[in-house]
């Protein structure tokens, strides 16, 4: 069956096709289609974990005893499970066990850039690294029987533009699930000192052989005294650069590139140019096997950003002294004004964010962000730090112990069960003073809904559990809520912690669900005449259906409203109205 | 050689689906393809932008500044945003829609003409508004479909449901 498919899809249908048994993630851009796709299939155990730890011990301890199980998670993801990742390697497996990692080279959904390779040249497991979505599919199955050969974990190291790809595919059926059963094996599996000592030994003997089985995955093509080493995504930048430049090389593409395999220095001649997407991690392997490289190591390809036949054109020629001129990108006849992301019309964040402004007026406080949809909260100066899942609270506990600031930390219910449990352990028991405020939409909101842990555990019953006063809100009774919120203020002001829960389901979801029963939305219309422009509405509450008029006045777009009504709540002069009724929609909404 | 094209618009506006439909359009005519789509940060209301690449063999999945012989555009903020990628000799397509960023009003005559007098060979499509005669506006991707179905010489997609494919027709019957 050949089949138009994004490379994560691939990934997941290279898995069953495989046999796989066990999978385990946490959303994360550009990784989340991998469980997505596996989620339907039910003979198999598909788990969405509360962080990327919890996902890989699943799957690795189900590895250790026998089954085939794959996690998949981004590259910041990988870090979070770091720690079991270094002791997997020690251990080894049973079945086959395959950590996918998608990294996002220019960061177009995260925090920073980051080469999930290192992890492999640290941890000593190897990195497969496919060039695209057909590729994707069959590393997945070569992985999980290399995994199995070796009886060691395997990385499959993708790119955004290997991950979001979309690419035809020859596509096999599922393969029953491999399940397993574990085998006692005391000096293997108890990673104390004596055995451990005894399995790091080992660890370094067995890299030698996987570094020879590296040679296994070498593809060689074309001719000429020019040697270019590429792997992944960027070997189809180099193709179609070479074509472009009209240059005889021969180009040698590693589909192992952690470790690199050791005859290269022989097939190389000592001598080559390497293209690769992130960190000149093949180019210090290569160096180190006294390989004389051109690369990133010498700036004739950045060090950031991803690459593309242009930018790989350029550092070719560069390294090889051709001649070429790079085309001339055209200049728009209009600067294009920018159009941030923003929250969804309608989003509970939104006026969760009003309520807080409104109940810490005057504090100045210190927004204390997180990762999610409400990270967009930047845009309404209520996001001064987000670094890392969990930062909201981790950082923010951090300021308020460093000096008198009074301070925020916002936070999704998703991020919440991810990275905050055991922060709310120390904010609790040394009672450090600050305002948690969970914002919880009871879905995985920003990677497109995944189910959120908060549904089945209610925030409140941990924090209360914690002795944190907490107080419940609904966002869209906004004048209520800043009553309710100004009370957690107070205990904040007194010198100890509280936490505000935001409940309402995430606006997107609630609309699909209305369409689906054929309810129809209420909207919101801006009466011309009773609107005075005094901007609360666009500037300070900032709805993205609503837009400002020339004229300064609030006009409501109606193919974007979903008829929340908080504007209404908003309004001094009370200039919205509703078109249709908001009771049912609400209920419903609670429901989604 | 590969046509290289550069889809664009607003999030919610089916510009992954525009370009998915393009893609699976090349593949029935046993064209290889790569749709290069990147998920943002936001779910609605942000710029979106899917590269889309067929012909007879296909490596790279993404177009570079000034590579791309098309860029289509479903709003037209954001056919200034991509405007970059056009290639010497490239094609705009534009869905006469806008749709206002944040903070700022551009009135659709002065956005429009500045592109029809941009030098660049340029098709402003009435997308939204035969979509908005068909019942939705959105249908206005599949009309956009339609119309480059006329110059790319692609046939319809089989995956489009019976509006969709209307909207296709109507907009294959747009003059060029
Ligand atoms: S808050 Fe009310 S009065 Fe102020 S700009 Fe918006 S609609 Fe007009
Ligand atoms: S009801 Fe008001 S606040 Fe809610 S989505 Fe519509 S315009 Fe925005």
């Amino acid at each position: 069956m050949r089949l138009l498919l994004l490379g994560n899809e691939a990934i997941a249908y290279g898995a069953l096709a495989s046999g796989l048994a066990v999978a385990t993630a946490y959303p994360g851009t550009p990784s989340t289609e991998i469980v997505e796709t596996l989620v339907e299939f039910r003979d198999r155990f598909v788990h969405w974990a509360s962080n990327e730890k919890s996902a890989f011990e699943l799957a690795y301890g189900a590895a250790v005893a026998g089954a085939r199980s794959l996690t998949a998670m981004k590259h910041v993801g990988l870090n979070v499970a770091a720690d079991p990742l270094h002791s997997a390697a020690y251990t080894g497996v049973e079945g086959g066990f395959v950590i996918v990692t998608a990294d996002d080279p220019w960061m177009h959904s995260s925090q920073n850039e980051q080469d999930t390779r290192w992890y492999g040249v640290q941890a000593y497991v190897p990195v497969l690294e496919p060039s695209d979505p057909a590729e994707a599919y069959k590393y997945v199955k070569l992985a999980f029987d290399l995994s199995e050969k070796l009886r060691h974990p395997v990385i499959l190291r993708s790119v955004t533009r290997v991950s979001h790809v979309r690419a035809p595919v020859e596509v096999e059926p599922p393969a029953p699930p491999k399940w397993g059963r574990f085998t006692r094996d005391v000096k293997r599996f108890n990673l104390v000192p004596a055995n451990a000592r005894e399995l790091r030994k080992a660890l370094v003997e067995k890299w030698e052989k996987i570094a020879e089985l590296s040679a296994d995955f070498i593809t060689v093509e074309g001719s000429g005294d020019v040697f270019i080493v590429t792997t992944g995504v960027a070997y189809n930048y180099v193709k179609e650069a070479l074509s472009r430049l009209r240059v005889d090389a021969t180009v040698v593409k590693l589909g192992m590139s952690v470790p690199v395999p050791r005859s290269l220095r022989n097939l190389v001649g000592g001598e080559a140019v390497v293209v690769e997407e992130g960190d000149p991690v093949v180019e210090v392997q290569l160096r180190s096997l006294g390989v004389a490289t051109r690369g990133k190591l010498d700036g004739y390809f950045p060090r950031y950003g991803e690459l593309d036949t242009g930018k790989t054109a350029l550092g070719l020629s560069k390294a090889l002294g051709l001649p070429y001129s790079p085309p001339q990108p055209p200049k728009p006849p209009i600067e294009p004004p920018p159009r941030p992301p923003s929250l969804c019309p309608g989003c509970p964040h939104m006026a969760t964010f009003y309520i807080l402004r409104l109940a810490t007026a005057g504090l100045s406080p210190v927004w204390s962000g997180d990762i999610g949809c409400y990270s967009l909260g930047i845009n309404l100066g209520q996001q001064d730090l987000i670094t890392h899942m969990g930062s909201s609270v981790g950082l923010g506990a951090g300021i308020a112990v460093a000096g008198k600031h009074f301070v925020v930390a916002t936070v999704g219910d998703s991020t919440f069960y991810h990275a905050v449990l055991p922060q709310l352990v120390d904010v609790a028991s040394r009672s450090i003073p600050l305002l948690i405020v969970v914002m919880d939409n009871a879905y995985t909101a920003m990677t497109g809904g995944q189910p959120s842990p908060s549904r089945a555990i209610p925030v409140e019953k941990i924090t209360e559990a914690l002795g944190l006063p907490t107080f419940v809100i609904d966002p869209v009774e906004v004048k209520k809520s800043v009553e309710v919120v100004k009370k957690a203020v107070e205990i904040v002001k007194s010198g100890r912690p509280a936490v505000v829960v935001s409940r309402r389901p995430c606006a997107l979801v609630a609309v699909r669900k209305a369409r689906r029963a054929g309810l129809q939305l209420p909207r919101y219309q801006v009466d011309p005449d009773r609107c005075t422009g005094c901007g609360l509405c666009y500037n300070l509450l900032k709805c993205s259906a609503i837009y400002r008029r020339p004229d300064g006045k609030a006009y409501v777009d109606p193919a974007l409203c979903v008829g929340c009504g908080v504007c209404a709540e908003v309004c001094p002069f009370n200039a919205f109205k509703p078109e249709g009724r908001r009771e049912a929609w609400l209920e419903l909404w609670q429901q989604a | 050689m590969a046509t290289s094209i550069v889809v664009v618009g607003v999030g919610g506006q089916g510009v992954l689906t525009l370009a998915r439909w393009i893609g699976e359009a090349s593949l029935s005519e046993g064209y290889d393809v790569r749709i290069a789509e990147v998920h943002g940060m936001s779910q609605r209301g942000g710029s979106v932008e899917v590269h889309v690449r067929f012909g007879k063999v296909v490596y790279a999945p993404i177009v570079e500044e000034g590579g791309a012989d098309y860029v289509v555009a479903l709003e037209a903020v954001e056919a200034l945003r991509a405007f970059r990628y056009l290639k010497p000799g490239g094609v705009l397509v534009v869905n006469k829609r806008v749709i206002q960023p944040p903070g700022r009003w551009i009135s659709e005559e002065e956005l429009l003409g500045s592109l029809q007098r941009s030098g660049v060979k340029t098709y402003i499509v009435p997308a939204a508004d035969v979509a908005r005669e068909l019942g939705s506006v959105m249908y206005e991707n599949a009309v956009m479909l339609g119309f480059l179905s006329q110059l790319l010489g692609l046939p319809m997609p089989p995956s489009l449901d019976d509006r969709n494919r209307e909207a296709f027709r109507r907009g294959a019957r747009l003059p060029v």
